[in-house]
């Protein structure tokens, strides 16, 4: 099977800044792939290469096994969610659904009809004639998600299409994104910033940092068994400990990762100082240092809160502590 | 709305006349100067010197009279009648379309000649012209006047065109070229006059006596000669200024024009000559006049008499291209005028020239002549190709 | 705590009327607004209105007095052959130069809404704003020696041996004329050169409101850029298009200098108006010619709201 989307040594650099440099990736058909990163990692640069808007500086891109190179956007059957939606203000609903197929030069009942089902595939139905400016946030999100599709792409590119949205309605609509892309069957690639929402919806996350891919993986692998130290950070909010540290814990010389629920305050164990803590709802955050090493703990409800200042043991399981030999 | 227009112009009218009754006597003797007079006066009529030094003719009068000389240029005739009719001012150097206005709407004052001591030097064709000597009476001291000549190119004409057929039918000049696209006329329905006046000559069976009294068949053919005209016009000229540069850089070689372009023209070195051709030529002269409620009409008088017996007139006619109203101020050597200046500027055709004034429907030649207002719409229509 | 915890030392006839107009915020905006609604209302649609008054007098015609009874006869006068040239001639230069004005003024702003950045958009302002700098006349009449017989643009055809293209050109009938600066051809240049500034300076602030995904997101769904220009790009402009147009059109009718320094003397609405207010005292054609570009620009507008222009605003 060809791969829905792949990248060979693709660079995209802006004069002396390297937004996208020297990056591998292949995307299987139907894979509902995320790339995750900070802002200014490139991801959303790799979003608009694989839309055409950007052509690379180097390396090449190849779509369903043919070269992308020099093809304008108007001519990939991708088809994008923008990130602020990109709605036609001078045009209603309808129009704006229908419009790929305005431009395909379809008859206009069969556009109606067509932007009539698109709109009931995200579940406004009825909502045809009224103006953009007339609907709330997470409408215009579904209008956004039914006139990309109305074109029946290959590949929906989604770049932070949640990132506008309150924390309920994003909740809401990663389900239905997750749905429906189960439904329709097609490649979504997904561009954010926000790794709860890339490892609850992808098959596989890209993580993205400084124009390169530090690794690519299934959500577990990424979560539990980061490969570089700044996965390990961003994507876990693990405690990264360094390899002077992992020596002389496990006498072998590398970066380790230790997941904050993983610590536990007890009698015995290692010696911390608790610098704070915070109340965070189902359980306190506690910030310690550890060996010169800052820490983060999470402590269940119910357990005792330790007093700013004091002096505790940490205590982990082996196996919670997660070495990171490969690259590091 | 109508009712109340009315009204409000019978009111005017009613102010006017009570107004009018009051003023209507003249002055018998001049007393002390008031301090100033206030005149409204064409552009570069009134020099004190601030534009070329040499051409300066009020700041003797100020220093001999303690009279503070302020001037008000005005750009049309229009708007000089306006300014009249607002107030505030003493005098006005009218021309002869707005002189006559102003005197039937009684906004200016007769003028007791006897109090002008050099009233005698003044031209004698010019004492009782029919713009400012109305009924027996005086409105006024002439001023200036100047005759509308044929300006032409001297290196398309061998000699000085004979007619002002130049201008008006297409004809092979004596460089072998058509006028057509080289010929200018002026850019104002008073040009039908200038077409009038051609036809006097022309076609005396249509009885044309003035110019600028013409009966509806009279004037239907000076517009079929301007449709002609029309033909051989490029662009019709308003501006002065802009006529000098056409004939620069426009090639244009003949046109009705005034002394005052030839002159420049001559003055930059350009191969222009005038003349006054067989057919005489229209012109223009104006009258100072005093307001009917002037506040100063000792400074008023002074003023008039100044203008007829100093420099005035000798600079003045040498400034503007034109002719003094003293034929004196050519030859006496009171300013830089000269004879030969004089004769330049037409001073000896005064004759050959039927001066400007408004057409009317009610005239004296024939009765029932077309008005100006008619003139104004039919020479746009003319000049637009109807 | 301080007794001056809520009524600060301060007071005075100032303080108390800034407090009183902060609790009335209704007398404040009435206070900002009367006097510029009086200035409005009284001396601008005052004088509207007695000119609108005015047209529907009549010159009398033997005595060329006006008579102050309602009548249609001066608007009937407007369709006489010579005055109806006039109106012709004047609504279709006007839409000459605004169509042209657009055409040119579009990549222009689009350059400068979208690819310009800080020293060229500086660079930009000043070269759309500098011919705004200088006066007028002197613009006009430098002009008129650009274009004139022996000006620079004849020099400069017969300099690339092009002069045949010029007197070719010339020889077109209405048109044409014996110089550029005799023709219509020459009006329409200098008119399309002065009023340009504001055709370019809405456009360009309109595009500036387009936001580039919005152009991402047409060639996305399959438009090729010329569709995107015409069904995403050139509605989003509309308003910004019609601003300038509105600027241009009624700017050209009004205008009646140029056409009196360059062209072939055919009046203009504006050169008309002056004609018949002045010397010829008939006051009510003027008014019903000053009436024809308010109805033409009223027309053009509503038009241009029933097709939509202004939906994107």
């Amino acid at each position: 099977m060809t791969s829905a989307v792949q990248f060979t040594g693709v660079s995209r650099h802006f004069g002396s800044v390297r937004a996208v440099d020297a990056v591998d990736i292949d995307i299987a058909e139907g894979e509902f792939f995320a790339m995750l990163g900070p802002s200014g990692s490139g991801k959303t640069t790799c979003l608009r290469l694989i839309a055409g808007f950007e052509q690379p500086t180097g390396g090449d891109i190849a779509i369903f096994g043919q070269s992308a190179k020099g093809v304008p956007p108007y001519k990939r059957h991708v088809n994008t969610v923008f990130q602020d939606y990109a709605l036609f203000p001078h045009l209603n609903v309808r129009d704006n659904v229908a419009y790929g197929l305005m431009i395909a030069g379809r008859p206009k009942a069969e556009r109606h009809r067509a932007a009539e089902e698109a709109l009931e595939l995200v579940a406004l139905p009825g909502y045809g004639t009224r103006k953009p400016s007339e609907l709330s946030g997470g409408q215009r999100q579904r209008v956004a998600l039914a006139r990309a599709l109305i074109n029946q792409p290959k590949v929906l590119l989604l770049d932070e299409p949640l990132g506008a949205l309150d924390l309920k309605l994003r909740e809401q609509m990663q389900e239905e994104l997750k749905a429906l892309q189960r439904k329709l069957g097609i490649t979504f690639v997904f561009v954010t910033h926000d790794q709860g929402e890339a490892l609850s919806m992808a098959d596989r996350v890209a993580v993205f940092n400084e124009g390169k891919i530090v690794q690519v993986g299934r959500p577990e692998d990424i979560y539990y068994r980061p490969e570089v130290p700044f996965v390990a950070d961003f994507v876990g909010s693990s405690n990264v400990l360094p390899p002077e540290v992992t020596e002389k814990l496990t006498g072998k010389r590398c970066h380790a990762a230790l997941r904050p629920e993983a610590l536990r305050i007890s009698e015995s164990g290692h010696v911390a100082t608790v610098r704070a803590t915070s109340f965070i709802g189902t359980a306190t955050r506690v910030s310690l240092v550890m060996d010169d090493t800052p820490m983060v703990a999470l402590i269940p409800k119910g357990q005792e809160i330790p007093a700013v200042g004091a002096q505790v043991n940490l205590s982990w399981q082996d196996e919670d502590l997660h070495l990171m030999e490969a690259r590091s | 709305m109508t009712s109340f227009l009315k009204s409000c112009t019978a009111l005017v009218a009613t102010a006017v006349v009570a107004s009018q009754s009051l003023a209507a006597d003249m002055i018998t003797e001049i007393g002390p100067g008031e301090g100033q007079v206030n005149i409204v006066a064409w552009p570069g009529y009134i020099e004190r010197g601030e534009t070329v030094a040499d051409f300066d003719w009020v700041t003797k009068f100020e220093q001999a009279t303690s009279c503070k000389v302020n001037v008000k240029t005005a750009n049309t005739s229009d708007e000089m009648v306006a300014l009249m009719n607002e107030g505030g001012f003493d005098l006005v150097t009218a021309s002869g379309d707005a002189s006559l206005r102003m005197i039937a709407g009684k906004r200016v004052q007769p003028v007791n000649i006897d109090l002008i001591p050099s009233w005698p030097s003044v031209d004698e064709r010019l004492k009782e012209a029919p713009w400012h000597y109305v009924g027996g009476v005086h409105y006024g001291t002439p001023y200036m006047w100047g005759p509308n000549v044929l300006m032409y190119s001297t290196e398309a004409f061998a000699e000085a065109p004979t007619s002002w057929s130049v201008v008006f039918e297409e004809t092979t000049l004596a460089d072998g070229k058509s006028n057509q696209g080289r010929v200018q006329a002026y850019d104002g329905p008073i040009h039908i006059a200038d077409a009038a006046n051609y036809l006097m000559y022309h076609k005396p069976e249509l009885g044309i006596t003035s110019p600028y009294e013409l009966n509806q068949e009279q004037y239907d053919a000076a517009l079929d000669l301007l449709r002609v005209q029309r033909g051989l016009v490029s662009r019709y000229w308003h501006d002065a200024f802009i006529q000098i540069d056409d004939f620069k850089n426009e090639g244009i070689v003949a046109s009705g024009s005034w002394p005052f372009q030839v002159n420049l023209l001559q003055g930059d070195g350009a191969k222009v000559a005038s003349t006054i051709p067989q057919e005489g030529a229209t012109g223009w002269a104006d009258t100072t006049m005093m307001h009917a409620e002037a506040e100063n009409p000792n400074c008023a008088y002074m003023w008039m008499e100044h203008t007829l017996s100093s420099n005035l007139q000798s600079d003045l006619s040498v400034w503007f291209g034109a002719n003094p109203a003293v034929p004196a101020a050519c030859t006496d050597g009171r300013g830089m005028q000269t004879a030969e200046g004089c004769t330049k500027n037409g001073m000896d055709e005064f004759e050959r020239i039927k001066f400007w004034q408004t057409p009317v429907s009610k005239c004296e030649s024939q009765g029932t002549c077309v008005p100006y207002y008619r003139w104004v719409s039919d020479y746009i229509g003319v000049i637009g190709g109807r | 705590m301080s007794d001056l915890s809520l009524h600060t030392g301060r007071s005075g006839p100032l303080t108390r009327l800034s407090d009183w107009l902060w609790r009335n915020p209704r007398m404040l905006i009435l206070l900002l607004l009367t006097p510029p609604a009086l200035w409005l209302g009284i001396i601008y649609l005052g004088s509207l209105f007695a000119l609108l008054a005015q047209s529907f007098f009549s010159i009398d015609e033997f005595s060329g007095l006006i008579v102050y009874e309602f009548t249609l006869k001066t608007y009937g006068e407007l369709f006489t052959p010579a005055n109806f040239d006039i109106i012709v001639r004047t609504v279709v230069m006007a839409a000459a130069v605004t169509v042209a004005a657009a055409l040119i003024s579009f990549p222009i702003a689009y350059y400068a809404a979208r690819y310009a950045k800080g020293k060229w958009k500086a660079v930009f302002y000043l070269g759309v704003m500098l011919p705004l700098w200088s006066s007028y006349l002197v613009k006009v009449y430098s002009w008129k020696l650009i274009l004139a017989k022996e000006g620079i643009l004849n020099w400069l055809f017969e300099i690339l041996h092009m002069k045949w293209l010029l007197e070719a050109y010339l020889a077109i009938p209405v048109i044409g004329g014996n110089s550029l600066s005799v023709s219509w051809t020459g009006t329409f240049l200098v008119f399309l050169y002065v009023w340009l500034p504001f055709m370019v300076l809405p456009i360009q602030a309109s595009l500036e409101r387009v936001p580039t995904s919005m152009l991402e997101a047409s060639g996305d769904l399959g438009a090729n850029p010329g569709q995107s220009f015409r069904y995403v790009l050139l509605p989003l402009a509309l308003p910004g298009v019609i601003a300038g147009s509105i600027f241009t059109f009624s700017l050209t009718l009004g205008d009646y200098i140029i056409p009196q320094i360059v062209g072939s003397s055919r009046r203009f609405i504006g050169q008309a108006v002056y004609s018949y207010q002045g010397t010829a005292g008939n006051i009510p054609l003027a008014a019903a010619f000053a009436v024809v570009p308010i109805v033409i620009m009223g027309v053009y507008l509503w038009v241009a709201k029933r097709k939509g222009a202004f939906d994107a605003l």
